[in-house]
């Protein structure tokens, strides 16, 4: 954890601990803080707006009533993103992961500032991670995405390191293999790869 | 990964280096060896390349619009919002504890009821134990046993003629029980000498009371 890091969990926990008080200041401060990486997160798990938003919410509205309970075993980042995944994995339960129709998003919620570098590099990443398990995504996002350590994905999973490190192993070598292709390139299998 | 023979060891370290360096989390020792690596390494140098990509396009914002200010502002709605769950689970326990309730009650009701019945049954058996007394003979009773020859016409002409009229029997051993019709009590002691001096009459006796 660079200094970086520290600081941000620094603010991160006197935030919470001004929830546990009651506070709604500090509770606006904190959702507007981690609204852009879990929604970027969530998009990962599912297409739909409306999920996204109700999960995004879910995990705030635990997050305000757990605050109290926050003992600082992790960082409150990994905290908080792993009652993200748990409740994103109880959305997907409920709503199903089927992405929602582009068409049917009205066009003034599109981003309004997509450069074409940018929709190449997303088309090339949704290929690829259209090949990969949910927690194979959640796994390459989280690592890659947010940059968490394995020690920190496994919190968040609630699963072994060893667990984090065959679905990140299996996620690259798949994306490895299946990226070249899409960009129009020749892939590159390893024999022996899986 | 399972690299072949001919893919050497340093690949699968710089491998399993790639996404500390790419996180920036690496040792500087670490991340100038995968960089060592990567130069003499064409095969790496590409995946490496891949997985840079692949971190970039992931640290790209989400294309999928949510305001958050929208959000928020729903989020407060609803920790002012009433809790909807407890007060559902109330209104159930309500519900569950008078259906219990009134589910003891008619399990009172019914076991008062089977017990009345049993009581009042069990003050009249149908049995008589010989430790009880015997069943109430009127006063003035008496055990009679005809002789077999004795005609029927002659038995109801001699109830008649000492206005007696038959209560019971015969029992086992062929005794009726009778009783005086509208006479006294203490008009017995005639009636049975004349039932003693009777033609026919092997037996008459008082019944007495207790035995």
């Amino acid at each position: 954890m660079n200094e970086a890091d520290l600081q941000a969990d620094a603010t991160d926990r006197m935030l919470l601990e001004r929830m546990a008080a009651g506070d709604r200041t500090a509770l606006g401060v904190m959702y507007r803080g981690y609204h852009g990486r879990l929604c970027r997160f969530l998009s990962r798990l599912t297409r739909r707006q409306d999920v996204i938003e109700e999960v995004i919410n879910d995990c705030f509205w635990i997050a305000w009533q757990k605050a109290g309970t926050f003992h600082g075993d992790s960082r409150v980042s990994t905290w908080i993103m792993g009652i993200a995944y748990r409740c994103g994995l109880k959305a997907l339960r409920q709503h199903g992961d089927e992405p929602v129709d582009e068409d049917t998003v009205p066009q003034e919620r599109l981003p309004s500032h997509d450069p074409g570098d940018d929709r190449e590099l997303r088309d090339w990443l949704g290929k690829g991670l259209e090949k990969l398990s949910v927690d194979q995504r959640v796994v390459i996002e989280l690592v890659y995405g947010v940059g968490h350590s394995l020690d920190d994905v496994a919190v968040i999973m609630q699963c072994p390191v060893g667990t984090v490190k065959a679905r990140l192993f299996h996620a690259r070598v798949k994306l490895r293999n299946v990226l070249p292709s899409l960009a129009g390139e020749p892939a590159r299998l390893k024999e022996g790869a899986p | 990964m399972t690299f072949t023979m001919d893919t050497n060891r340093d690949c699968a370290r710089a491998w399993e280096a790639m996404p500390s360096v790419l996180q920036e989390s690496a040792s500087s020792e670490q991340n100038a060896w995968l960089m060592d690596h990567l130069a003499h390494c064409q095969s790496c140098s590409e995946d490496y390349a891949q997985q840079e990509r692949l971190r970039l396009a992931l640290s790209l914002p989400a294309d999928i619009p949510v305001d958050p200010a929208v959000g928020l502002k729903r989020l407060l709605a609803r920790l002012d919002a009433p809790v909807p769950k407890p007060v559902v689970q109330r209104v159930r326990n309500g519900w569950l504890t008078r259906a219990l309730a009134a589910a003891v009650l008619l399990q009172a009701i019914a076991i008062g009821a089977l017990g009345a019945r049993y009581w009042s049954e069990s003050n009249s058996p149908a049995y008589r134990t010989l430790s009880q007394a015997s069943a109430p003979v009127p006063a003035g009773a008496l055990h009679v046993v005809p002789d077999a020859s004795m005609t029927l016409a002659d038995w109801d002409a001699l109830l008649h003629s000492l206005n007696l009229q038959v209560v019971g029997g015969p029992n086992d051993v062929g005794a009726y029980t009778v009783v005086p019709s509208g006479t006294p009590a203490s008009s017995a002691a005639p009636t049975l000498q004349k039932l003693r001096a009777t033609r026919g009459i092997r037996l008459a006796e008082p019944v007495a009371s207790v035995p």
